[in-house]
Parts: structure tokens; sequence; C-alpha cells
């Protein structure tokens, strides 16, 4: 067979626009993701069981249900269910934003954790504040912690986005195989569109390897 | 709201019939994962570039790409550029036992580099042969280690399996799709999916919680 990847020339600006929406997709979600990955990743450390319990529901569900499905729930029963039109983009975001938000509380909840019980106990020698604690011990350190596998959510996140295509949303995905069906030429317009993924995720990857060095270099372990 | 739920009008045969695909389809591709990425660990770690470099290339891709691309591009691209026509649920096991080989390569990899250096000293000291050090010293410890991410990567094709829907494999996401649509029933049937598949890859998470936690315990 032959191949002709100059046919794809033509549908550049497609190409672009599909991902500039794939793009638009990631950040939204990963700001409000991690937002809302880092209050439920507190709400599953609370006192209170209701509060515990709810956030522990929601992070299992989220995360023991494929994404897929996901979507297509957000897509078909939540407008039924609140008896509004949802925009396309609306629900998109709001289904990756729940799930970044189920896998960014583990990774909050996590670095929480491994902030040891013998710097807790120095700040009660210390005689610091229960407020001050939080603020100027537990956090930076767990935030710093959790930033290489928040970074690795992000890549995660900027993968599973490509899923939108499967109900409609012309992301980057949507947009190559609008093409590969267009043109008849499945290999060069998908490999194309793996490329771009692929040039785009690399290099973030390699990116979050040598952030986790430093930081592991800093905090000394 | 005023939407009456009808949860009798599910047909609940097809979705079993589903459930087996979809389940068939994780066991065959971790079969593959498991054994195949082990040997693609081997090959990572390869002194020799020209074995070595190919192999991280796979794994990066594999790693570096969305699983719903791979899953399309194979079904499209194997076919046209390779002109092998394999029935559509071998193509699925393929395409995701692919995927986890290179999840698999790298959690091997992480957990052979973490055998400590004093063990295959002492490895050296007591008189094996470099081969019998890795079958007895670093093989073992590696493998034990690396279990808690081999069931979780294990549990995550179990999840990705659901995309071999959008390419018409009749798994249990497929049987939920056509259910939706026949019935009008689109919350009752994706609930009822969601739960199958949380059902199964729930209790499979809290194992790996409980093994960490128990290696934790023991590392400590």
């Amino acid at each position: 067979m032959d191949l002709n990847f100059s046919v794809l020339l033509r549908f550049q600006d497609a190409l672009l626009l599909g991902l500039w929406m794939t793009i638009k997709l990631t950040l939204i979600c990963m700001v409000l993701g991690c937002t809302l990955g880092f209050l439920v990743g507190l709400a599953r450390t609370s006192r209170n069981v209701f509060v515990r319990g709810l956030s522990s529901v929601y992070v299992e569900f989220f995360r023991g249900t494929p994404v897929l499905i996901q979507l297509f729930w957000i897509f078909f029963c939540l407008p039924l269910l609140l008896g509004v039109e949802l925009s396309n983009l609306t629900s998109g975001v709001i289904a990756l934003t729940l799930y970044m938000g189920a896998i960014t509380s583990e990774t909050f909840r996590a670095s929480l954790k491994s902030v040891g019980p013998e710097q807790l106990d120095a700040c009660v020698a210390l005689g610091l504040p229960k407020r001050v604690q939080v603020t100027s011990v537990v956090l930076p350190q767990a935030v710093l912690r959790a930033i290489p596998t928040l970074l690795s959510n992000c890549v995660s996140l900027f993968k599973e986005s490509a899923l939108v295509s499967a109900v409609g949303m012309a992301d980057l995905m949507f947009v190559g195989q609008n093409i590969s069906n267009n043109t008849a030429r499945p290999v060069e317009a998908l490999t194309i569109v793996a490329l771009i993924y692929f040039a785009i995720a690399f290099p973030l990857t390699r990116a979050v390897s040598i952030i986790e060095a430093r930081i592991l270099k800093k905090l000394a372990i | 709201m005023n939407y009456s739920f009808d949860f009798q009008s599910i047909a609940y045969a097809p979705l079993m019939k589903g459930l087996l695909v979809t389940l068939e389809l994780t066991i065959a591709a971790n079969a593959i994962g498991l054994t195949f990425g082990f040997l693609l660990a081997l090959l990572i770690m390869s002194r020799i570039a020209i074995i070595r470099l190919p192999a991280m290339l796979f794994v990066e891709f594999f790693r570096c790409t969305p699983a719903i691309v791979q899953i399309v591009w194979f079904f499209y691209c194997v076919p046209m550029l390779f002109n092998v026509f394999l029935g559509s649920l071998t193509m699925g096991i393929l395409a995701l036992g692919l995927n986890l080989m290179a999840f698999n390569a790298e959690a091997y990899r992480a957990s052979i580099q973490a055998v400590p250096r004093e063990q295959i000293d002492a490895g050296i000291a007591l008189g094996l042969n470099p081969f019998q050090r890795v079958l007895y010293i670093v093989l073992p410890s590696a493998f034990r280690a690396s279990i808690p991410v081999l069931l979780t990567n294990g549990i995550v094709i179990f999840q990705q399996s659901a995309l071999v829907a959008i390419v018409a494999v009749q798994d249990l996401m497929y049987q939920g799709k056509t259910l939706a649509t026949e019935t009008y029933r689109p919350i009752e049937t994706f609930t009822i999916v969601a739960l199958i598949y949380f059902a199964v890859s729930f209790p499979v998470t809290q194992i790996v919680g409980y093994l960490e936690r128990r290696r934790q315990l023991l590392v400590s």
C-alpha cells in the first residue's frame, strides 16, 4: 500500500482546531480538577463520618469505573436527571473534572500522609498553634511532594481527554477520525494524530521525571 | 426532577454476555502483559543501545498516546499495513495486551532496579553466576515488589477495555450502549453498567491497598 502524508496538509487547520480543543479542555479540567482534588483530599481526612464517607464513595467510584462510562453517563443521563440542556463543552468539562478530581485527591491524600508524625511532634514541642502547623509545616511539604504526581496526573488527563471524541466533541481525535473517514486514508490520519499526542505528552513526562529528581534531591529523601 | 426509574426493563442477559467478553479481553491482555512485559523490561535495561532504544521507544509510545488512539489505530491500520485480518476479539486482545506490556515493563524495571545492591554483592560472595543471581535473587524479590503495580495495571486494562466498544467489539460497554438506545433508558442502563465495572474493580483495588500496606510494614 502507498502512504501519502501530504494529503493531510489540506486538513492542517482542522487538526490545529482539534488540538486547541484538546488543550483547552485539558487546561480547564486541570485547574478545576486539582482544586476539587485538593478539597476532596482534605475531606477524606475529615473527622466527620458523613463528609469522609461521601468523599470516599466519590473517589472510589470514579477510580473504579471506566472513564468512557463516566462520560456517557454525564452526556446522556445528567441532562435528563437535571432537566436542563448541557452544552457539549460543559458536559465534557464536568466529566473530566470529576475524573481529575478523583485521581488528584488520592495524590494529595498520599502526600499529606507522607509528612511524618515527628514533624507534628516538633510543632507541639515548639508550641506552634494548629493554624501555623498546617500552613507552614504540613502544607508546603505536602504540596511539594505532590507536584510530580500531579503533573503526571495532568498528562493522564491530556490522554484521557481523547475519549470525548466518542461522544462527538470536536477534539484532536475526533478531527483525526473524521479526516480518516472522509479521505479513506486512516493510516496517515490516525498516525499523525497519534504523533501529535506523543509530541506533547512525551516531553511532559520527561519534564515530570526531571522535576521529580530535583524535588527528591531538595527533600533529601 | 420527575423522572420515573424503571430498572425492570433492562435485559440483564446481554449485559452478562458483554461482561464475559470484557473479562476475556482483560484476562488475555494480562497474560500477554505479564509475560512479555517482563521480557520487554529486560530489553529496556539492556546495555546494548540497538536493543534498548527500540524497546524504550515502544514503551514511551504506548505510555504517551491515548489508549483510544492506539485502539482505533490498531483496528484501522494494522489490517491495511500488514494485510492481516484477525477477528475483532483477537484484535482487541492484541491492542490491549501491547498497551499493558508497555506499562508492566516500566513496573518490572522499577522494581528490578530497586533490588538493593548488597543482595547482588552477597550473591557474588556466595559464588553464584550472573544467571543464578538473576534467577534466585533479583527475580523473586523484584516480582514480589511489583505485584501491587501489576495488579493496578491489570485493573486499569479492565477499565480501558471499555474502549473496544468504540470499534464494535461486543463487550459490556457495547452491550450497554446498544441496550440504552433500544430501551430508551440510558440512565438505568449506564448506571448498571457502571456498577458492574465498579463491582469487579473495587475488590481488586482493595486487595492492592492491603498488599501495599502489608509490604510497607514488612519494609519498615
